[in-house]
């Protein structure tokens, strides 16, 4: 499984996030995980259809990569923990 | 013998000719003022007439409340017909058949009215209201005083809604109206920059200086809006719109604490916001430290006027509600000073944090949502009242 973690440097709810999911990180070093710059990387916007919504956006790929959950703004970090054991094996 | 006819004249004079025509008598005069609940300046124009009265022994005032009784408004509007007088403000005062719209202070509007009352004991003057009065005797509501009843909160019991404090309101409104995390894009920007230059004195300098800026656009904006109120706020009519601006400000801020749980921000105006960016990261690689603090300025006037005009209706309800109290200027700006200070908190603990830990810092949208929540259910009380109650809102 790899979580796609997407955010700005101008956003409020992208920094809440920030700190919270490098302790989860910490606390779960199998997990991949990558962060994109909504105003840099461009391509990955496109790809993934993050040009208006919200952010930050969370998207968990599995093995395959393909895309199985797509979360955004903050979200508690015992909701993300329950969600990343429940398809460690995805 | 003509000694003795002078004498017998004299007396007969003395005995016989009306006192009035002897001694300059003064004529009762009746001073008309029609006046509204939650009106500041009809308040203030009722102080200056009560010493008025106590100044001329001569003068009677009629009072007459316009929005609690429907008889008086109507009396106004036929005083405003036939004396061909705009009556859409109040206070409006009548002597005779001179009138005067609004009241601005003792030193102007009350010496003009002074100097009515004057001419009218002195020359007298028919009364063009009394004449309206006779023919609808069911019109008169003198001198009727607003009950302050309490209000019953549950859990917190029953409050005295009077004695809910100019400064309490000031705190939750202007925190109400600063807290929204998703409104400092330019500021997190700024100082994801900031956080990459090696020069901390420049660093310190170029953030601050955009936070006093913005602070000082907001104080301008504020200035503004009181001043307007001051001048025209005894107008019904703004007084109702800004106590329905209020009903959907609250019904907005509770809406949003029900619907957006998730927090997070909407991304929008990509196009402004990398024009806004651009100018950003100009300002900063700018080696004139002069340049670029004229730069970061204009930057936060310009980003600020922008988001105060999209969101003005917490400042005006705030203000109208301020320009009510009875209040010395300097006092007036000593609360918007200190609204402007709650209303950039948030800015300053994210500024302060990134300064000191050099790190980026958001604040959790959980405490904007109980914001929401608090300042919603406020904001629907203060529409209410501003609409039914008014003069419960006039603090001081």
């Amino acid at each position: 499984m790899k979580v796609l973690k997407i955010g700005a440097v101008w956003c409020n709810g992208c920094l809440v996030m920030r700190p919270r999911w490098q302790e989860i990180e910490k606390e779960n070093p199998w997990l991949q995980a990558q962060y994109f710059d909504f105003d840099k990387d461009k391509e990955i916007m496109i790809q993934y259809g993050i040009e208006s919504g919200k952010l930050p956006v969370f998207i968990f790929l599995d093995k395959n990569q393909k895309e199985f959950l797509r979360l955004d703004g903050e979200i508690e970090k015992d909701g993300l923990l329950k969600i990343i054991r429940e398809n460690r094996d995805k | 013998m003509a000694k003795k006819f002078l004498l017998l004249l004299t007396v007969l004079l003395v005995f016989f000719i009306p006192a009035s025509i002897l001694y300059a008598k003064d004529n009762d005069v009746i001073l008309h003022l029609f006046w509204a609940n939650g009106c500041p300046h009809c308040a203030k124009e009722k102080v200056f007439l009560q010493s008025l009265k106590q100044k001329y022994p001569a003068l009677q005032i009629n009072e007459y409340e316009i929005t609690g009784n429907r008889n008086n408004l109507e009396l106004l509007q036929k005083t405003g017909q036939k004396l061909s007088a705009d009556v859409s403000g109040v206070p409006f005062t009548v002597i005779g058949k001179k009138y005067f719209t609004g009241y601005y202070n003792d030193e102007t509007t009350g010496r003009e009215i002074e100097e009515e009352v004057k001419c009218a004991i002195k020359n007298g003057c028919s009364d063009i209201v009394e004449t309206l009065q006779e023919k609808n005797k069911t019109a008169i509501d003198m001198n009727s005083t607003p009950s302050i009843a309490n209000l019953r909160v549950p859990l917190l019991g029953e409050i005295k809604v009077k004695n809910l404090s100019l400064p309490v309101l000031t705190f939750i409104i202007a925190l109400l109206d600063g807290f929204n995390p998703c409104a400092m894009w330019t500021l997190l920007f700024l100082i994801s920059l900031l956080l990459g230059m090696r020069d901390r004195k420049k660093m310190w300098l170029l953030g601050s200086t955009f936070i006093a800026s913005s602070a000082f656009v907001y104080f301008l904006f504020l200035s503004a809006w009181l001043n307007l109120f001051l001048f025209i706020g005894f107008i019904i009519w703004v007084r109702i719109c800004i106590g329905l601006l209020a009903l959907s400000t609250g019904t907005y801020y509770l809406k949003d604490y029900f619907t957006n749980r998730k927090g997070g921000c909407n991304v929008m105006g990509d196009e402004k916001r990398q024009k806004v960016f651009d100018r950003v990261r100009k300002i900063i690689q700018n080696k004139k430290l002069l340049l670029a603090l004229g730069g970061i300025v204009l930057l936060a006037f310009a980003v600020n006027l922008v988001e105060l005009i999209c969101s003005a209706g917490l400042p005006a309800i705030y203000t109208k509600i301020l320009s009510q109290a009875h209040l010395p200027a300097w006092h007036y700006y000593l609360y918007l000073i200190f609204y402007i200070f709650i209303f950039m908190l948030d800015d300053l603990i994210i500024f302060f944090t990134a300064m000191l830990t050099f790190q980026a810092v958001g604040v959790e949208s959980k405490y904007s949502r109980f914001s929401h929540l608090i300042g919603g259910i406020l904001m629907l009380i203060i529409g209410i009242l501003m609409l039914f109650k008014p003069e419960w809102l006039m603090f001081g």
